[in-house]
């Protein structure tokens, strides 16, 4: 019944040294919870699975409020964006979140991307994404989990991709029920 | 796909002999409130049920429980904002032919030209990758030669055998909508800031001639006279 896809696996892949350009590290950072429910899912009525297990005590970086960065962040750890932020952000096995305050004009790659702010750039999680209520976000979205909170404005295409290291024929593991918790939302940039 | 071939689930056995109960479309789709009980919806449904991992591409805006209704029965979506898009496109070329001198290119204004060059970006899928697109009622909002431009290029990135579902107003309609699915048989139309003006009530031959690259076509007419066409390539 329902799709179920394989346990995210941590990454294999290297990167380079955390961060490249001068952020603030500080664990743990006031990122957002998981998400949860807020509103019913309008059609299935098969338990609502667990949010997505969240990483295992990991350090976040934070660019603070009023922090302007150009360049190319690349790493393993979480990042927490409320500041200014100009380039490319590959953090593959990361969450990387844009804070209310967070202006973002970049490519992001990572495993889990949360936006509360502004991105203008596109997409690649290989988890999950979400989209708050205050989110702006302009570019391509790539992801095999997405939510979108009533109130996000979402001006691209977006695409489910499978799960990484699904199987096509039979998934198994975390269930796709986990984008359920999101409201049914409205994603209209007029 | 055999659209008359395919059985529907709960219908007689042919070798029984028995009268065959037909649990497809209901006479006429009744609107209540926003929410529109979408026949063709249903019969698209069915139509892609033989891909269990298939693909739908969805035309309208991103919106959760769409998304969500399709990943859960294991489908990949993807989602283009075509008529936003085109829209946009339209405003840069305006821009474009503002800044541009007088009795420069005139081609430029010519819908079938500006079509073309709007594809060059628009809807770039490779072709047969999608098994279901959605297409709600954007077409007429398109020029009637920007139309059979668009078609053609979703008919090209529509895999053989793949369904389309695409409504049509029988009036120019008042209020704009955008198009969100509810459960299997259920579509919400959502009110929405005018992004573009009704350019074109098609009268069915005209669909006919805009669907001439698909194999077959149904069409199911609601009380509200919006036809849902529903088309197999």
């Amino acid at each position: 019944m329902w799709r179920k896809s394989p346990e995210a696996k941590p990454s294999s892949e290297s990167y380079s040294p955390p961060v490249s350009a001068p952020v603030a590290s500080q664990a743990p950072v006031p990122v957002p919870a998981p998400r949860v429910p807020t509103q019913a899912p309008p059609a299935p009525s098969a338990p609502i699975a667990e949010p997505a297990a969240a990483p295992v005590s990991r350090a976040t970086s934070k660019i603070s409020s009023g922090l302007k960065i150009n360049g190319e962040l690349s790493g393993d750890s979480d990042l927490y964006i409320d500041g200014e932020l100009h380039g490319k952000i590959r953090l593959g096995n990361s969450r990387v979140t844009v804070g209310p305050n967070g202006r973002v004009q970049a490519d992001i790659e990572s495993r889990e991307i949360v936006v509360d702010g502004t991105v203008q750039g596109n997409l690649k999680a290989s988890d999950s994404a979400h989209f708050g209520s205050s989110s702006r976000v302009t570019g391509s979205v790539m992801t095999p989990r997405i939510g979108i909170d009533d109130g996000a404005r979402l001006r691209g295409k977006v695409e489910t991709t499978p799960a990484r290291g699904a199987s096509a024929t039979a998934p198994k593991g975390r269930d796709t029920a986990d984008l359920q918790p999101i409201a049914a939302s409205a994603v209209e940039g007029e | 796909m055999n659209w008359t071939a395919k059985p529907r689930p709960g219908a007689a056995h042919p070798a029984t002999g028995a009268a065959a109960v037909r649990p497809g479309p209901t006479p006429a789709a009744v609107p209540s409130g926003n929410l529109r009980i979408s026949n063709g919806l249903k019969e698209f449904l069915w139509l892609i049920s033989d891909v269990p991992h298939g693909r739908v591409l969805d035309l309208g805006p991103v919106w959760q429980s769409t998304v969500s209704f399709f990943v859960d029965k294991g489908y990949r979506v993807s989602t283009e904002d075509l008529l936003r898009t085109w829209k946009d496109f339209l405003s840069a070329e305006e821009e474009g032919f503002r800044a541009s001198p007088v009795g420069g290119d005139s081609q430029r204004i010519s819908p079938s030209v500006l079509a073309d060059k709007f594809l060059e970006n628009a809807l770039q899928y490779p072709e047969r990758s999608f098994h279901g697109v959605l297409a709600w009622d954007l077409l007429d909002y398109f020029d009637p030669e920007v139309a059979p431009r668009l078609m053609a290029r979703l008919s090209q990135v529509l895999h053989p055998g793949g369904a389309m579902l695409a409504m049509f107003h029988s009036r120019a309609t008042e209020r704009f909508h955008r198009y969100r699915v509810v459960d299997s048989q259920t579509v919400e139309l959502i009110p929405a800031a005018t992004i573009a003006v009704h350019s074109h009530v098609f009268q069915n031959r005209e669909i006919l001639g805009l669907f001439a690259d698909f194999r077959s076509s149904k069409t199911f007419v609601g009380r509200d006279q919006v036809r849902e066409g529903l088309f197999l390539k």
